[in-house]
């Protein structure tokens, strides 16, 4: 990164802090809480696999949130980003500063409504679909904060919400914005949750990365925010530097629609290129955040990458995903495990690996099984991967220069 | 000001056609494509009609730049545009749910119901194995694609990008919009503009059409006066340097450029000829008026909207024929 994009806040909003308070968030995923149980946002009793983590309804509360739950949470994840980063909207210089948000279902759930009313004759009314483009959210939220810079929607699967604060990371060391609000978000819907059973991909209890045992992968939801700044626009207005985004990078695997490449090609290409972005050695990383979806490819491809691009080090580097709590939220996933880099990074202090009872032998690195570790964390590497061949990963550091 | 980048080629996919590029018998140039990549992997078969019309776009722009295919390695990357191109994948798919429950839910088809899916369609036949990005800003998509991709370009984080804007879009996603209070002047059917951007100082001489000078974004009450003067800047062009407009968004043309009435009244100001199609419309201007070098040498500054999205303006300069 040719200048210093730092953190100045964030918010965060998941199935364990249904209320926002991002300190719930950290000390509940610490805890080895785990939000996963029976679906609730729609009828699934048809399905095999009845199991996601999700954030009740009825606390989302607006009258259109039967329709927008989406943006209901990236709502109340972004006003708490700015204001832990003491930002007013309307404050500043609108044109240099924007949103880059991950979705990848966006308002789907508008959608779906829109054809069932469809298929029972029910005529849709004007205005009906204005939550389901997947852009409408950044939309909102610029409005909502007065923003007239980019405002950005990015979708590349389960690594959108890295891919955001990636993308922003560069428009800001690129001297194109000051300020850039980088999130994700996602909400559990009938339309993404039939296509994972049609896949045979979810599991019917708990969701176990790097485990023997695993069953497969949980979805989850929430939104998740971090605001960016051009590090001397930080400190000169006194802002709390909460880390810095280092290196980023992205990779394609370029094998398959759905699968990763078997050796983790994509991912470990993109790792040791964030690697590089932020001038970094790999025994330099204190920790790594990984995708950890707790399917059997994901995992197994995973272990490899980190292992291609760590070398030696990454035997020795705790490692841990934070999905058997939160399940996989998707557009939010990167995010809230950005979020987790830069709270371990704070506490030094790093999450477990929940359900990790029997560790697969394929899986034969330190995955910091079931209790939070304390140590020291300067530098952490967050991983994501997802449908499509995407990789993508950041390099976090503490605030320090 | 910071460094052009070069358009070293350039893929135009219009189905039915008209507009920019020339319609195209897709029932005969794709086979020869598909078949030119399966001699070198296995056999290929495209699903949905935004697949094909992606591909053979990004075929014709590596082709075009002399870039061989597949290409392997991590040089080349891609940014596409995609938001309503898929909608009527997603209707299909779950109304398959609504009429036979779990049962019509289709794994073939659940993946194209994400937009990156295209990109990835892209990046498996072609092996390119840099950056992928699919950025979702309505009719801009293929705007902030090109956007995302230049920066990349011009501060070294990816070689070259292949960059533009994909859609299909059927009569039924028109209605749609229609029933639900939002006409716009779009067009049914599928199209797709890539192009293959690469640093202007790296090798390959004199190759390729054009430049692009300048890009930026706007959003709000005056997007597009914000994107224009923050393209103008990142160029480094004054406004009285400009050549021509191009302008791209639906409704009336003259509304759009009245924040920039005063420069506009010099200028000639076009518009594509063919109705919006979508995401792919931006970059189809951009490959007007790279290749409308011969009548406009000069800078030219090309101009879209999105309801939701806000503005993009890119100033693009081409290269005239030898």
């Amino acid at each position: 990164m040719p200048e210093g994009v730092v953190v100045t806040g964030l918010g965060v909003l998941s199935p364990l802090n249904p209320d926002g308070d991002r300190e719930r968030f950290w000390t509940s995923l610490c805890a080895g809480e785990t939000a996963t149980g029976e679906i609730r946002s729609f009828d699934a009793s048809g399905y095999p696999c009845r199991v996601a983590a999700e954030i009740p309804r009825a606390l989302l509360s607006c009258e259109r949130s039967a329709d927008a739950p989406a943006l209901r949470m990236a709502e109340a994840a972004f006003d708490r980003a700015l204001a832990h980063a003491g930002i007013m909207p309307g404050t500043g210089e609108p044109r240099r500063a924007g949103i880059v948000v991950g979705t990848v279902m966006g308002g789907t759930i508008a959608g779906e409504r829109y054809l069932r009313g469809e298929c029972v004759g029910h005529a849709e009314t004007a205005g009906a679909l204005e939550d389901y483009p997947l852009r409408a959210i950044a939309a909102c939220l610029a409005r909502r904060a007065g923003f007239a810079g980019p405002v950005l929607t990015v979708s590349t699967a389960c690594a959108s919400g890295t891919d955001a604060i990636g993308i922003a990371s560069r428009r800001i060391a690129s001297g194109a914005a000051d300020l850039l609000v980088a999130g994700g978000v996602d909400a559990v819907c009938e339309f993404s949750f039939s296509g994972f059973s049609a896949l045979k991909a979810l599991t019917a209890d708990k969701v176990r990365p790097f485990s023997r045992n695993r069953t497969g992968l949980a979805l989850g939801e929430g939104a998740a925010f971090l605001v960016l700044e051009r590090e001397g626009t930080a400190r000169r207005r006194g802002a709390m530097v909460l880390g810095r985004i280092a290196g980023y990078a992205s990779r394609g695997d370029a094998v398959h629609l759905t699968a990763p490449h078997r050796e983790g090609r994509g991912l470990a290409a993109a790792a040791t290129a964030a690697l590089g972005d932020g001038r970094c050695r790999p025994e330099e990383i204190d920790y790594v955040s990984a995708h950890g979806t707790g399917t059997t490819y994901n995992d197994w491809m995973e272990t490899k990458a980190i292992k291609a691009a760590l070398g030696s080090h990454a035997r020795r580097v705790p490692i841990s995903s934070v999905k058997g709590a939160l399940g996989h939220a998707f557009g939010a996933a990167g995010v809230m495990e950005a979020v987790v880099c830069l709270l371990a990074i704070r506490d030094a202090l790093v999450p477990p690996t929940l359900h990790l009872e029997e560790p697969d032998p394929e899986c034969d690195l330190d995955f910091v099984p079931n209790r939070a570790r304390s140590m020291a964390v300067r530098s952490a590497l967050s991983l994501s991967a997802g449908f499509g061949g995407q990789n993508a990963a950041l390099l976090i550091r503490g605030g320090e220069p | 000001m910071k460094a052009p980048v070069r358009v070293a080629g350039i893929g135009v996919v219009c189905v039915p056609g008209g507009g920019a590029g020339e319609p195209v018998d897709l029932a005969r140039r794709l086979p020869a494509v598909l078949a030119a990549l399966a001699r070198t992997g296995p056999p290929v078969r495209l699903i949905q009609p935004i697949e094909e019309v992606a591909v053979l776009a990004a075929h014709e722009a590596l082709a075009s730049a002399g870039v061989s295919t597949p290409a392997g390695g991590e040089d080349v990357g891609i940014a596409l545009g995609v938001e309503e191109g898929i909608d009527g994948i997603k209707a299909e798919y779950y109304r398959g749910i609504l009429k036979d429950g779990l049962l019509g839910a289709s794994p073939i088809m659940f993946p194209f119901t994400t937009p990156n899916t295209v990109a990835a369609r892209i990046s498996i036949l072609l092996d390119l194995r840099g950056e992928s990005f699919t950025l979702c800003g309505g009719t801009l998509s293929g705007a902030q694609a090109i956007g995302l991709a230049m920066n990349a370009v011009r501060e070294a984080w990816s070689p070259a990008m292949l960059a533009g804007g994909v859609t299909s879009v059927g009569r039924e996603f028109l209605d749609a919009l229609a029933r639900t209070g939002r006409p716009d002047d779009g067009q049914a059917g599928s199209g797709a503009c890539l192009f293959l951007l690469e640093p202007s100082t790296s090798s390959g001489g004199s190759r390729g059409t054009g430049e692009l000078l300048g890009y930026a974004e706007g959003f709000g009450r005056e997007d597009v006066r914000d994107a224009v003067q923050a393209c103008l800047e990142d160029a480094g062009v004054r406004v009285e340097q400009v050549k021509g407009v191009w302008v791209t968004a639906g409704g009336d043309a003259r509304a759009l450029l009245e924040p920039l009435r005063r420069f506009a009244a010099k200028v000639p100001v076009r518009r594509p000829p063919a109705p919006s199609l979508y995401a792919a419309s931006f970059p189809l201007a951009v490959a007007e008026a790279v290749q409308a070098a011969d009548a406009i040498p000069g800078p030219v500054l090309v101009i879209g909207r999105d309801c939701l999205a806000g503005a993009s303006a890119a100033l693009v300069r081409g290269r005239a024929p030898r």
